[in-house]
């Protein structure tokens, strides 16, 4: 019981992150970055392929492997779509993440890379005679320190400030001086650490790396940004946390059902929508403008 | 995206369509046997882009989630035809509902039913769906993709789950294919220029004003999200009955993009660009397909590395996106070359 | 030689031009106001000034640099700071951090301390809400706030747009009463006014547009005869 309590806590920290990750690149571009999946993935390949370093050189290099690819997509492929119309935008990032799926599949092949990372993250202890996987535990800790560390950005920085104000009105932000590439450039390359942070938990209880390692929790964020509403960081990582929970409820409540909890958790989601199309923290009206 | 300005009849639209429809199937058709399948996928694609331009190309909003009625169609017509005994006694079936098993009809009845069953799912779905704006939308579709190959892929007693549905019977005249195409097209271009059609295209261009000329967004996005629900189930069953066979995984990403691509390469806001789209992205996938294998193209081989044609492809889709919005077509149906009076 | 130089400048939107030949100069320490009819493409103008839109012809020169094309927030930088229209303050974060993005637009980082300090004497009762959200403060008080904001660069330049909209005419005598603070401090501005009668006077030239191109150019000494002739285009009362 307790066990399914920090699961569904961890795994809801570990949606928040990802959500996070997509929320901070729409707030200033209103793009919904697909290929966000395939910066968790190029993550996770890169934390199996380098598991023989010390464990903080694999991080460090994954980090700069990451934030270097997410500032690339925006370099190359998102700046020239700046100003056009959003469903071009969504699905030129449905093309781009299909473009590095493939790409993933010509250069590692489609049998999946795997090594052991992080081994001392693996195993339980015993608290109270209740046994506790260590991953769980630590998948909290690291979500809520990085949740607060991207609060702490968010909340008391000029760079945080500014992606506040951009994610409000863009526009006048640049009015009052706000360098729209670099924010933009910091948005992506932000994303990309939160990527990596995503691959390290997800890598340590599951190694195998394939292209469409990144696929599912994407998904699953998105969906998370949507219900938690789409205009705030706040609501993105709400969102994302929900998500978690839910599905890590269902996966626990719905016994040999389980395979189905991607299903009921989208019906749940529909639902909510219902109620309140502008996401769980809108004022139930407001329609995002798109 | 461009706009398509149709707003009347005109005969010479659907000239283009109907007649590069025709000629190439009669050229393709008789060229190799490889090639004659290769045009009848295309012709099944090319219903499904289709269906994704009467919804996509006239609402602006994006659906991921058509891939869903394709497979619905596909399964329909798929379990409806195949032989009873396969259903009784395929290992992949062993856990199929007993009702499901004597259900039997002709592959035309299987179509008529692949379509239906796909329209009404697809209303349903649109009830609520098509409340969201456009970008939740385009997520919640997603969402309706893998609600239903989680579904399909799992459950082992509406069908044969991860695993192909066998002898499904065949079309093997690709002319019949044809022919649903060439009416696909006549129906899809008379609701483009109906009052439903054109409604739907103001909300694309000004949602904010369209309310205020008398449009309900929510009504019009239903009826040709409906429409186009059914086209693309009637694809499905199309395509079951090409394949021979019905399996989850050919309804799922892969295919969402390639007939996103079809649809986007040519053009969205028109049935010419489907059919442009259609046939850049299956001759392009075609000629890759041989430079993958080292096959000589016109007597010349250039050898590609394996895996390299399925980036080339997506690379292709999006370096378009960058280049040019609305397609090779830019958002224009097909028209007669003018003559300058002389 | 005149701070800002607008010359020729035609824009709009995609294929619409809105206006098609505006020029004038501004002085420092001086002010021009704008004025016209509904929609003629005044907020476009300053918007084309400022960098937020493109303009599809012309130049605009700021103390002799050619800044037409460049981007807004490098027009900032150079001294050139639109408050646009509707104020546009970010209601949801508070009084202090609305200040805090002006400073982004500062050329001169080491002078934000003093800037501040000079922005709660101009502005009082923004100290007083310093940390209260923007989106709760009065109309008026977001005009300052708005005002504030543009200033907190210490631009040689201002441009404002419609900052009597929504305004109590109290209120609006005490923003016109800040604005000639701020033209006596040397700053060059620029008003775009929907109400003609509460610039013609104020401002030292008011241009009058119509039809993309200016229409006439009015001075206060020739503004109170010519005050029938507005009415009339304008309509009584607007």
């Amino acid at each position: 019981m307790v066990q399914s309590i920090l699961d569904a806590i961890s795994l809801g920290g570990l949606y928040a992150l990802a959500a996070l990750g997509l929320g901070l690149v729409f707030g200033v571009m209103r793009l919904v970055n697909f290929a966000h999946g395939e910066l968790i993935t190029i993550a996770a390949y890169t934390l199996v392929l380098t598991a023989q370093l010390p464990l903080i050189l694999s991080i460090v290099l994954t980090l700069l492997v990451t934030s270097a690819i997410a500032f690339m997509m925006e370099l190359a492929i998102y700046r020239r779509l700046r100003g056009v119309n959003p469903a071009i935008m969504l699905i030129a990032s449905f093309g781009l993440s299909t473009v590095l799926q493939r790409v993933y599949e010509f250069i590692f092949g489609a049998l999946p890379k795997s090594a052991v990372v992080a081994p001392f993250l693996r195993g339980a202890f015993t608290v109270g005679g209740v046994s506790i996987t260590i991953s769980s535990v630590i998948t909290v800790i690291l979500a809520i320190a990085i949740l607060l560390g991207m609060g702490f950005l968010v909340e008391r920085t000029s760079l945080g400030l500014q992606l506040r104000a951009a994610a409000a009105d863009f526009k006048t932000a640049r009015l009052l001086g706000v360098r729209s590439n670099r924010l933009i450039g910091a948005a992506f390359v932000l994303s990309g650490v939160l990527a990596t942070c995503v691959a390290f938990i997800l890598v340590v209880q599951n190694p195998q790396v394939n292209p469409y390692y990144g696929l599912n929790i994407t998904i699953l964020a998105l969906v998370g940004i949507v219900i938690g509403g789409i205009s705030s960081l706040r609501g993105a990582a709400l969102g994302g946390f929900i998500v978690g929970v839910i599905l890590s409820a269902l996966n626990t409540l719905l016994g040999n059902g389980r395979v189905y909890a991607y299903s009921w958790l989208f019906l749940l989601v529909l639902i909510i929508l219902l109620v309140r199309p502008g996401g769980l923290l809108s004022k139930g009206t407001e329609l995002e403008r798109v | 995206m461009k706009h398509g300005g149709l707003t009347k009849f005109s005969l010479q639209n659907l000239l283009g369509p109907i007649a590069v429809l025709i000629i190439m199937t009669f050229f393709l058709n008789r060229a190799s046997t490889s090639l004659q399948l290769m045009t009848q996928f295309a012709i099944c694609s090319f219903m499904m882009v289709l269906a994704l331009q009467v919804f996509v190309g006239n609402s602006g909003v994006l659906s991921f989630g058509h891939g869903s009625f394709a497979l619905l169609g596909s399964y329909v017509s798929g379990m409806l035809t195949a032989p009873t005994n396969i259903k009784s006694h395929a290992l992949a079936l062993n856990q199929l509902w007993h009702f499901l098993i004597p259900l039997k009809t002709n592959i035309y009845v299987g179509l008529v039913i692949s379509a239906l069953v796909s329209g009404v799912i697809a209303a349903l779905t649109g009830l609520l769906l098509m409340r969201l704006n456009g970008l939740a939308a385009g997520i919640a579709t997603f969402a309706l993709l893998g609600v239903t190959y989680n579904i399909f892929f799992n459950n082992k007693q509406l069908g044969p789950g991860s695993q192909a549905l066998p002898a499904v019977p065949t079309i093997t005249n690709t002319y019949i294919l044809l022919v649903l195409a060439l009416a696909a097209i006549v129906i899809v271009y008379l609701f483009n220029i109906s009052r439903s059609g054109r409604s739907l295209r103001a909300t694309r261009e000004d949602p904010m004003a369209a309310p205020a000329l008398g449009i309900s967004i929510f009504k019009v996005r239903l009826i040709a999200f409906t429409f186009s629900g059914l086209l693309a189930g009637l694809a499905g069953g199309m395509y079951v009955h090409v394949a021979g066979t019905f399996q989850v995984q050919d309804y799922y990403l892969e295919f969402t993009f390639m007939t996103l691509s079809m649809l986007i390469v040519g053009g969205s806001a028109s049935i010419w660009g489907a059919v442009v789209g259609t046939i850049l992205i299956t001759g392009v996938g075609q000629i890759l397909l041989m430079m993958e294998q080292h096959l000589p193209i016109f007597g010349v081989t250039i050898g590609i590395p394996l895996g390299s044609r399925a980036v080339i492809i997506a690379i292709t889709f999006v370096a378009m996106l960058l280049w040019r919005s609305s397609g090779v077509t830019n958002g224009r149906e097909f028209s007669l070359p003018r003559f300058k009076r002389s | 030689m005149a701070l800002l130089e607008v010359s020729n400048l035609a824009a709009g939107y995609g294929k619409v031009e809105v206006i098609t030949d505006i020029s004038f100069s501004v002085e420092p320490g001086k002010s021009v106001g704008i004025v016209g009819p509904n929609g003629v493409g005044k907020s476009t103008l300053l918007q084309a000034i400022a960098g937020g839109v493109s303009a599809s012809a012309g130049s605009v020169r700021l103390a002799g640099l050619d800044i037409l094309g460049k981007k807004p927030e490098d027009i900032v930088r150079l001294g050139l700071s639109l408050v646009p229209e509707g104020r546009q303050i970010f209601s949801g974060l508070s009084v202090k951090e609305n200040l805090a993005l002006g400073l982004t637009g500062r050329k001169d980082k080491k002078g934000a301390g003093a800037a501040i300090e000079k922005m709660r004497e101009l502005f009082p009762v923004l100290s007083t809400h310093e940390n209260h959200q923007a989106g709760m403060l009065s109309g008026g008080q977001q005009q300052q706030l708005a005002i504030a904001r543009a200033l907190i660069s210490e631009p040689k330049v201002l441009l404002l747009d419609e900052p009597s909209l929504g305004l109590a005419p109290t209120v609006i005598d005490d923003v016109f009463g800040l604005l000639r603070q701020i033209i006596d401090m040397g700053t060059a501005v620029v008003i775009v006014e929907q109400r003609a009668n509460l610039i013609t006077t104020f401002a030292d030239e008011t241009i009058v547009v119509r039809d993309g191109h200016i229409q006439s150019r009015l001075t206060p000494a020739n503004a109170a005869n010519a005050d029938s002739l507005e009415r009339s285009y304008f309509g009584a009362g607007e």
